[in-house]
């Protein structure tokens, strides 16, 4: 592979790729506003300036202040050239950090910030914004403007997810390119020139696609802010833990940025997957962390003169234990989830299969929504293929369990997760079976026609894999704690065994994991990031 | 192992206990009847009979804290949560929320829907002063948290905060940003169509 020089270390890049590119890959970051990684280049933050050495360098003539004479004298500078527009050549030396770089990075810097408002209190963006992290870094230096600075529209609504402000803006047209190059819906654009140049949507429209919270991660400064995390929280109190979205059969890779104090979610934002979603994420999947706070069970539940009332967990889970042993074991029927983690569902699916000796395994999915060409799956599932897997054998439907209830080839259920594609009504033949033992952690339609509802943990509150739709197993890891008493849907499962007194021998994840079919994450996405 | 300890060596006088005691007493009791009797400005009286009589305290003084006003009366505060951050004693609890579109103030954009300091677990360290960028939270009241024998009136909310006034009895901050809403407000530049 050809190599080049960025300030005196070697670079290598692949023909035709651009400098900033080439060190990007190699971690080392040029400096830049308007350049994003999967986006076309637009050269016109000017950032990112280097400067390229060469036998006849270009010198352009300057006037230089001189504080001996205190006037200007002629002298001359070489012609910097911007790094994400330069391809890089074999041999190429390049500085990032010259003294001609350092100053037009701080010139640039200073530029930017004329106008800017510095509401660095009210900014959503303070704490991981391009501007304070360049002007620590390339600048340090006051204000030297001293009138009025122009002032532009503020909190104007582009839509139902996004907030604009016009001062804050620094032009880089990062949201224009994303909504046409990757949406394909070119809903906004730039108008006026110099000072007065300002983002607007087409007329008549709204951002209303279903992208459309990813222009808030691709605006490198506060310009455009989330409604929904709007003054939530401050990002410096947030820690961020490498987790795989819940949405849908895609499996993007994403960080769940969460508040150590209250264990609380905030938001979720893409984690950079080539392989998978590369560096975006659609609005429902960013929104799904409403579900992880949101219409959650944290009790036990027992159905008692036909409604169900909380009890302690323990409590509910000696009753399901009681109820489960009425029932033959060869014909409790196991219900699995494509929302579950594969630990979870092979775990319920070995005691279904070892201790109950029943081939009675069923999946629970969702019954999809409308997926796309660009990330979003038909299957709005984030496991289906995991939990087949996990489960070693095909997995009937639900409304096979509904038909042998209804035959009575099966007498009690244990059905794990809240998802469903049926609704209530659908499922409303299951009261026929002398027991059903639901293990979920949100309310929905197969909980409520439960017999014993055990909660469980939520993907965020435990480690665990989702397997993708290209059949990629991706792990994910704990962020938050569940509520307490609460354990996640495997650990739940050997209680439950452990209360009927059938024991299955795992006491951590790397057990389970290790006793799982091959699915191991290493083997089939080297891609991923860890 | 012991301590060999050095004991004092005392004259008669001092061993015979009673002429010593008479003369402590007598020290006591000069200075008592030149404290009692003589005027104040030759007395040698450190204390002050709090609270009728109270010393002035330094400029610097940092009192209970207090919220700043802007010109409407509404508070300067816009729950950035630096304070909150720069808090030691972890006293300080904000919710920030936005005022509605159809609020003039729209363009203040963020202001503090519950703003309250624990002044019991406070420790007036005036952290958050300087950590403030707005000028909003001011420890220069120049007063005590007033005493009580209930812990709620420690629980000061926006509402006390701002209805205390500076040692000079003003309510205003130094901060000269206005932001649109405000009267002296520039305006924007040209009409926008949005």
């Amino acid at each position: 592979m050809p190599t080049f020089k960025l300030n005196d270390k070697e670079i290598p890049f692949e023909p035709g790729e651009t400098i900033i590119r080439a060190a990007w890959k190699q971690g080392i970051e040029i400096p830049h506003y308007c350049w994003h990684p999967g986006l076309s280049v637009a050269a016109n933050c000017r950032m990112c300036l280097v400067e390229v050495k060469s036998q006849r360098p270009m010198m352009l003539p300057i006037l230089k202040w001189d504080a001996e004479k205190q006037d200007y004298v002629e002298d001359t500078k070489p012609k910097l050239a911007p790094a994400c527009q330069q391809a890089a050549a074999e041999g190429m030396e390049v500085s990032s950090t010259s003294d001609q770089v350092k100053q037009a990075q701080a010139s640039v810097q200073e530029f930017l910030l004329l106008n800017h408002p510095v509401d660095c209190p009210i900014c959503d963006q303070a704490g991981e914004c391009k501007l304070q992290d360049y002007w620590l870094d390339h600048q340090k230096t006051l204000k030297r403007k001293q009138t009025e600075p122009v002032h532009k529209v503020k909190g104007v609504r582009f839509g139902p997810t996004i907030v604009y402000d016009g001062e804050r803006c620094v032009m880089c047209t990062r949201c224009i390119r994303f909504n046409d190059e990757i949406v394909g819906d070119p809903v906004l654009d730039m108008r006026e020139r110099g000072n007065t140049n300002e983002i607007v949507l087409s007329p008549g429209r709204q951002l209303d696609h279903k992208y459309s919270l990813m222009n808030e991660h691709v605006c490198p400064v506060g310009a455009l802010t989330s409604r929904d995390f709007r003054f939530k929280a401050r990002v410096w109190f947030l820690k961020a833990q490498t987790s795989v979205c819940s949405g849908c059969a895609t499996g993007c890779n994403m960080f769940v940025d969460y508040d150590p104090r209250d264990q609380h979610v905030y938001r979720l934002r893409p984690r950079d997957n080539e392989a998978v979603n590369k560096h975006w994420m659609c609005d429902d999947g960013m929104l799904s962390y409403h579900r992880y706070h949101q219409e959650r069970i944290v009790t036990g539940r027992v159905r008692t003169n036909g409604h169900l009332a909380d009890v302690k967990i323990d409590v509910a889970m000696r009753e399901a234990a009681a109820l489960l042993a009425t029932v033959e074991k060869s014909k409790i029927g196991v219900v699995l989830s494509a929302q579950h983690s594969s630990e979870d569902n092979f775990v319920l699916a070995k005691l279904a299969r070892e201790k109950f000796g029943t081939d009675k395994l069923y999946l629970a999915a969702l019954p999809g929504w409308d997926g796309d060409k660009i990330l979003r799956h038909n299957d709005n599932n984030p496991n289906r293929a995991g939990a087949t897997l996990a489960a070693g054998g095909p997995l009937r439907t639900v409304k096979d369990l509904l038909a042998d209830v209804a035959s009575g080839a099966v007498e009690g259920v244990i059905a794990l997760g809240w998802a469903s594609a049926e609704d209530a009504v659908a499922l409303a033949p299951l009261s026929r079976a002398k027991v059903v033992v639901s293990l979920s952690s949100n309310e929905g339609a197969l909980p409520n026609t439960a017999t014993v509802v055990l909660p469980v943990a939520v993907h965020v509150e435990m480690s665990g894999t989702f397997v993708n739709a290209k059949g990629m197993a991706q792990p994910f890891k704990k962020a938050i704690q569940a509520p307490p008493g609460v354990k996640s849907a495997w650990e739940t499962t050997l209680d439950l065994a452990r209360a009927m007194g059938l024991g299955i021998d795992f006491a951590k994840l790397d057990d389970v994991r290790r006793a799982m079919p091959a699915n191991t994450p290493a083997a089939s996405n080297p891609g991923a990031p860890v | 192992m012991g301590k060999l300890v050095n004991k004092p060596k005392y004259t008669m006088m001092e061993r015979a206990y009673l002429p010593e005691i008479a003369r402590g007493l007598g020290v006591s009791m000069r200075h008592f009847f030149k404290n009692t009797f003589s005027r104040r400005s030759k007395s040698e009286i450190v204390t002050v009979n709090y609270p009728e009589e109270k010393r002035i305290y330094p400029d610097r003084f940092r009192g209970v804290h207090r919220l700043t006003h802007r010109d409407d009366g509404s508070p300067r505060c816009v729950a950035c949560l630096c304070c909150s951050t720069a808090c030691p004693a972890q006293c300080i609890h904000i919710e920030p929320a936005e005022y509605d579109t159809s609020d003039p103030r729209y363009g203040y954009e963020r202001f503090p829907k519950v703003f309250v300091i624990d002044e019991l677990r406070c420790i007036f360290c005036g952290y958050c002063v300087e950590a403030c960028p707005c000028d909003a939270i001011r420890m220069d009241t120049g007063v005590h948290v007033p005493p009580s024998t209930d812990r709620a009136h420690f629980i000061f909310d926006k509402e006390v905060l701002m209805s205390i006034p500076g040692a000079d009895g003003t309510y205003e901050s130094e901060n000269p940003r206005h932001e649109p809403g405000d009267p002296s407000h520039p305006g924007l530049t040209r009409n926008h169509g949005h």
